[in-house]
């Protein structure tokens, strides 16, 4: 038992793990300070949104500020993705000021941001997602990043009827939650590895195994709870659909079930380290499936830094700069055109943040775009009228196509956006490239069988 | 004295009673947030101070009894539709008995050992919980928004959660106040100076422990109850979170282990100083290093906490603070 003094120096070693554990939660985000008033990043994109997408007024209009509010895993597990999403929100709300802000008929609304670090907890979520209404007085709302922490965001947004856009959460569960103001930008869980199984089956009749293997946590098993009887449906034989735990490092144990069991496809994964590390142990062990798809991990530029074992895996992703989404194939679909190119995108992006975005940043812009797109079509910052907009969006961009469910059970949902599938290629000099593998008229190469 | 025992409890409980009204009387939704986050890290405290402060065992994974709680109420509020009342405190009262029975074995070990073991407790339950399908596995369990309708919408259902959570502060208070000055209270200081000696003098480590563990169960099921009410979602990663025990340990070290007082004033510093430091634009990006820094050189220079060194220091404090 613990003497007193022992229960003393206990304090000492429980700040000291506390400082560890806050440590691993990961530094704070380095890009921004939590209140960024709509000064441009560094350079901003070549072409602002704003300026190709408003007719000019006729009389000179009122200049108001539009307050939007949002909270970002500075630390915390989610900090990673979150600060690229924060990072795309940022460019949008940039390149509008350049544009001279976004423009109806009686006013011009110039966007102001205000976030806090939610420390990736639902309890701070909720606490500061009340601030921002009410303390901040914030106009509308963009999401945290995560299914869990939107889904805590949400609740707070609904109880005030705020408008608000989720920028990065997946999850089907939250979209079908009965709530009436929240829209959601990213494709659903419940589509993220469905379209592997058209792929295979339009593009390689021949297999007829496949294998799940998952992380065992809220995102990756709604996509393994859909893919699994969607491949059964499509006449799949699954041979294993086992899970395993979040921050798994050895996956031996699956590899040597999968073995003997030769399933021709492999699909699961879960978030960055474990898809990475499973890939680089499949190569290890010559696994011979001749298609892997792992959620996350493969669509990350840093993926290629294993080598070799990333030749071949398979990647959802909800955007891929090499996607090219134009003013021209959005008429040959029939939609109506909104934003910038692709490739205004990507240079803005680049010269901002010195980084390649990944489609967190495409998602955080993305939703900017959302309010901006509501704002311009209802001609008034009033939730009412921006989500009868809201209600009526079906267009292309280049995040690929917006549509959003108006269905009761399901209002927001997104129902127009796809995903796309890349794959880890060697080009002729033998250097690794991502390309685009379906859908089949977005592809910039044919999918390939692991060697 | 008893007098003045009851001056320093009726005091706690008029300051709590006073600060928790002014969100409510000022209709401050924002300040009644913070304020709801207070509360339920002095019911965090506080609840393991009662095993920490009182009997010298040190638990790391306390916040096991959080999740449990909160996993068992959410189950029975979205199965049955039971009120929140109800199924916390058959949440609560479940939780306890988990506790009795996990505290019999492991209560035997003593120092390092039994920390440790705590840890693994709160990991076995996370993995139990990530398995077990009626929780709804790693998914966890969510409510359809309507569910607060039963409430009077979703307002009305978050000032309920604030209520109870003023409750369940209150009650751990009291509850804190009389054990430590009853002669069990006593028969568990004297198990933290020295177990073999407290034997000797007629005090029975084993029934006492037991006992003490499943009540400083209870109060953290509830608070996980109601935060996972008004969350609207629950899942293992924020259910069992072991950062979260951590937390509580250093707001006790912080303000006191063994008073009463002390895990309330550590518990309030401790989130006011957060919470600053996150919503602070100039510091916002510093705040897990400050934060850190200053409780380091508190926990390394004022062992016995806040409410500990004015204890020792002022008479006055002494006679009227627990």
């Amino acid at each position: 038992m613990f003497r007193l003094g022992r229960v003393k120096w206990l304090g000492v070693v429980a700040t000291i793990v506390a400082l560890a554990l806050t440590a691993c939660g990961g530094p704070a985000a380095t890009s921004a300070p939590t209140t960024s008033p709509t000064k441009p990043p560094a350079v901003p994109t070549a072409a602002p949104v704003g300026a190709a997408t408003t007719a000019p007024t006729t009389a000179p209009a009122a200049t108001k500020k539009l307050v939007i509010g949002y909270t970002a895993s500075q630390t915390g597990a989610q900090n990673v993705a979150s600060a690229k999403q924060v990072e795309g929100l940022k460019l949008w709300a940039a390149d509008v000021t350049k544009a001279g802000g976004i423009k109806t008929k009686d006013a011009i609304y110039m966007p102001e941001l205000k976030s806090y670090d939610d420390e990736s907890k639902t309890d701070r979520v909720q606490a500061l997602y009340t601030k921002l209404i009410s303390d901040d007085k914030v106009d509308l709302l963009i999401s945290p990043y995560s299914s869990t922490l939107v889904k805590a965001a949400a609740v707070v947004s609904e109880q005030n009827g705020k408008l608000m856009i989720t920028a990065g959460g997946a999850d089907d569960l939250t979209m079908e939650a009965g709530f009436k103001n929240i829209y959601q930008v990213y494709t659903p869980a419940s589509r993220y590895l469905t379209g592997v199984v058209d792929m295979l089956k339009k593009l390689d009749p021949s297999v007829k195994k496949v294998a799940i293997v998952n992380e065992k946590d809220s995102f990756s098993t709604t996509v393994a709870a859909a893919l699994l009887p969607y491949a059964k449906a499509q006449g799949y034989d699954v041979v294993l659909n086992e899970s395993y735990d979040s921050n798994s490092t050895d996956f031996v144990p699956f590899i040597n079930k999968l073995t003997p069991l030769a399933p021709e496809a492999i699909l699961g994964g879960g978030h960055f380290q474990d898809g990475t590390t499973f890939a680089k142990q499949m190569k290890e062990r010559n696994v011979s499936a001749k298609y892997v798809a792992l959620l996350v991990a493969p669509p990350e530029p840093t993926f290629i830094e294993i080598g070799d074992a990333a030749q071949g895996i398979i990647g959802p992703s909800q955007w891929e700069p090499l996607v090219k989404f134009s003013a021209e194939s959005a008429k040959a679909a029939g939609l109506a055109w909104y934003g910038p190119s692709v490739q205004q995108f990507m240079d803005g992006y680049q010269a901002a943040y010195k980084s390649e975005p990944s489609y967190h940043s495409a998602g955080g812009y993305a939703a900017g775009m959302m309010l901006q797109k509501a704002i311009e079509d209802a001609g008034s910052a009033d939730p009412e009228k921006m989500k009868a907009a809201l209600d009526k969006v079906d267009m292309l961009s280049f995040y690929g196509r917006v549509k959003f469910s108006v269905d009761a059970k399901t209002h927001g949902k997104q129902e127009g956006h796809g995903m796309v599938y890349m794959q880890w290629q060697k080009d002729a000099a033998g250097k690794l490239m991502r390309q685009i593998v379906w859908p089949l008229e977005a592809k910039s190469a044919d999918v390939q069988p692991r060697k | 004295m008893k007098a003045l025992q009851n001056v320093s409890l009726w005091g706690l409980l008029v300051v709590i009673v006073a600060a928790t009204a002014i969100p409510i009387l000022l209709d401050a939704p924002a300040m009644r947030e913070e304020y709801f986050s207070m509360l339920m890290v002095i019911v965090l405290a506080s609840s393991i101070n009662i095993i920490v402060g009182y009997t010298g065992y040190v638990s790391f994974g306390h916040i096991v009894f959080f999740g449990l709680g909160g996993y068992v109420a959410f189950w029975l509020m979205q199965t049955f539709a039971m009120h929140l009342a109800p199924a916390a405190v058959i949440g609560g009262l479940f939780t306890s008995l988990v506790a009795m029975l996990i505290g019999m074995p492991v209560l035997r070990l003593r120092g390092a050992y039994f920390a440790l073991a705590t840890i693994g407790i709160n990991e076995a339950m996370r993995t139990f919980v990530t398995n077990f399908d009626p929780f709804g596995g790693s998914v966890g369990m969510f409510f359809n928004f309507s569910v607060y309708d039963a409430y009077g919408g979703a307002k009305a259902a978050g000032q309920l959660a604030y209520y109870a959570m003023i409750a369940v502060a209150l009650a751990v208070v009291v509850t804190s106040f009389f054990i430590k000055k009853s002669k069990f209270g006593l028969g568990l200081m004297a198990i933290r100076e020295d177990q073999d000696t407290a034997m000797v003098l007629g005090v029975n480590p084993s029934r006492a422990k037991v006992i003490t563990y499943t009540v400083s169960a209870f109060f953290p099921a509830l608070a996980g109850a109601i935060f996972f009410f008004k969350n609207g979602i629950i899942e293992p990663g924020a259910a069992f979170d072991l950062h979260r025990s951590i937390e509580s340990l250093v707001m006790v070290m912080l303000g006191g282990y063994g008073t009463v007082a002390g895990p309330i004033v550590g518990a309030v510093l401790y989130d006011r100083l957060r919470t600053f430091l996150i919503t602070s634009e100039t510091f916002s990006s510093l705040h897990l290093f400050i934060a850190g820094a200053l409780l380091l050189v508190i926990v390394l220079f004022v062992t016995a906490g806040i409410v500990g060194w004015l204890r020792n220091r002022f008479t006055l404090v002494r006679r009227y603070v627990e």
